[in-house]
């Protein structure tokens, strides 16, 4: 069974280190260590991820800020050449295709990088809705190798392998640039999944088989970070890490029943461009109101929720249900995503989860789950 | 104490084929997870068995088991009453992968019949076997 499974440049490395499992058809590391050591090293120092399983198509033409207007629901124009976004794909019902980074790497070229489990929908969808627009839209997820960089010494670590400058003044969050690491010419980019400063690092040019230029970027990853205590991350770990954070997980906490504006991502949805797939629809929405919303969960009780679980107001209302939930290992409880009917969706509510038929206390939290002044890319060090 | 591949096997028990201990003393035995299972749950962070006093039957379901990723059953090897739940678990879940035949076990239970019970169960050196043939 495993035979079939799709692979990355450094599957080697994970294969000898790392407990495996599926995801989205490629065979990917869990953990290497164990969830809770990985994710506090990225809370605290820097881990590296392999996420080479992810979606990434360039849009090249004169029309592809127009395009990427059209298909995205956040504003393109607003991104100056090495920037980058985050977004959402809707279709004509307002629900979501993906979420996914939009970057600009020229005036007329952009990199969009989204979810592995979504890789053939979204490129089909990029390429349907790209006919009208006479851009060019290149499936370029098997040539390029991708590594996350996060936590507060992810800068560090890099710097050291790195001939271009890699400081805020130069690359701020949500800002890239092209630079030789470990002798290997790279683009990268200042986004991450975990919540902490970090890197996203895109190896181009480099196919399963010919991963040379992958393996030795990620191995000069692992050096460099040694001194600060690196940790090669699993899945595990990016779970738990995008949870606290409270990023969306596509599959869990977006899909396409949901809306942006219900997934609290009203920030991305730019209502006052002429036009966009889905427009209509969350319009229309935002006028007649959201009923139900996402939220965090902190448990006040010992458990851990689940996906699907119920979430109750009391023992005689049933007002939503958690979408992802997991043990935090940094605030040491369960916690969940859950979309919750509006007039509950209350910070500071207490509310009860479900957890395999037996009622759990909850608190409605906001996110992120920690405290933004200790961890996360806005910490005081 | 057998040893077979990277899972301890202690002599003087016996196993089920769910991964679980059964430690005979007298008419009470007391029951837990075995190496093997906890190094496959791997970070347990939440055990939950049911209360003192409850009645359970072989192979049934006693409780539960989470690590950061998966919540697993955990069956009774044996039938009878659960007189001694381990509370400790409740705040120091890690216990059942530092000392999963020691500090982290799970229950004691007051045996109805453990000669019937012991029909399905494993010893130490069938156990190995066993875990040989879910390795490979």
């Amino acid at each position: 069974m495993s035979k079939s499974r799709r692979r990355t440049h450094v599957y080697e490395f994970h294969r000898q280190h790392a407990k495996m499992v599926e995801f989205a058809g490629f065979d990917m590391p869990l953990w290497y260590k164990g969830i809770i050591p990985e994710h506090m090293a990225v809370r605290t120092r820097v881990g590296v991820f392999d996420i080479t399983h992810m979606g990434r198509a360039r849009v090249t033409g004169a029309k592809s800020e127009a395009f990427l207007n059209h298909v995205t629901i956040n504003d393109v124009s607003v991104l100056t050449p090495l920037s980058a976004q985050y977004s959402t794909m809707c279709n004509e019902m307002g629900v979501v295709k993906d979420d996914l980074i939009v970057s600009r790497l020229e005036q007329e070229k952009f990199l969009t990088v989204y979810n592995a489990a979504n890789r053939e929908k979204d490129y089909q969808w990029l390429v349907q809705n790209a006919r009208a627009f006479n851009v060019a839209v290149e499936d370029l997820s098997d040539n390029i190798a991708m590594f996350a960089v996060q936590g507060p010494r992810a800068e560090r670590t890099l710097q050291k392998i790195s001939t271009a400058d890699l400081s805020k003044s130069k690359i701020e969050r949500f800002k890239c640039g092209w630079t030789k690491l470990a002798g290997v010419e790279t683009f990268v980019s200042r986004t991450g999944y975990t919540g902490e400063d970090g890197f996203e690092v895109f190896v181009w040019d480099t196919t399963l088989s010919q991963p040379e230029k992958a393996v030795q970027v990620w191995d000069g990853i692992l050096k460099a970070g040694e001194e600060f205590g690196i940790e090669p991350c699993g899945l595990g770990a990016r779970d738990t890490l995008r949870l606290e954070a409270g990023m969306c997980l596509y599959g869990n906490d977006l899909d396409e029943t949901i809306t942006p504006l219900e997934a609290g991502l009203g920030f991305v949805v730019k209502l006052k461009k002429e036009s966009f797939i889905g427009k209509d629809a969350l319009v229309k929405q935002k006028a007649e109101g959201i009923k139900r919303k996402r939220v965090g969960l902190r448990m006040l009780e010992k458990g851990i929720p689940r996906p699907k679980q119920e979430v109750w107001k009391d023992s005689s209302q049933k007002i939503g249900y958690v979408t992802s939930g997991t043990f935090s290992p940094l605030l040491e409880c369960g916690v969940a995503m859950a979309y919750v009917s509006i007039e509950h969706a209350t910070e500071g509510n207490t509310v009860m989860v479900k957890v395999r038929g037996k009622p759990l206390k909850a608190e409605i939290v906001k996110f992120p789950l920690y405290d933004p002044m200790k961890y996360g890319y806005a910490r005081q060090e | 104490m057998m040893r077979v591949l990277d899972y301890e096997i202690p002599d003087e028990l016996y196993y089920s084929k769910e991964h679980e201990w059964v430690r005979l003393e007298g008419k009470s035995a007391v029951v837990g997870i075995t190496d093997y299972a906890q190094k496959q749950l791997h970070e347990v962070v939440y055990v939950e068995v049911q209360k003192e006093g409850t009645e359970v039957q072989q192979f049934q379901t006693m409780g539960t088991v989470e690590s950061v990723k998966s919540v697993s059953d955990i069956f009774s090897p044996v039938s009878g009453k659960i007189t001694k739940i381990n509370k400790e678990l409740t705040d120091s879940p890690e216990r059942l992968n530092e000392d999963p035949y020691g500090k982290g076990w799970l229950a004691r239970i007051s045996l109805t019949d453990f000669k019937k019970d012991m029909e399905k169960l494993l010893t130490a050196a069938q156990y190995a076997d066993y875990i040989k043939t879910m390795e490979t």
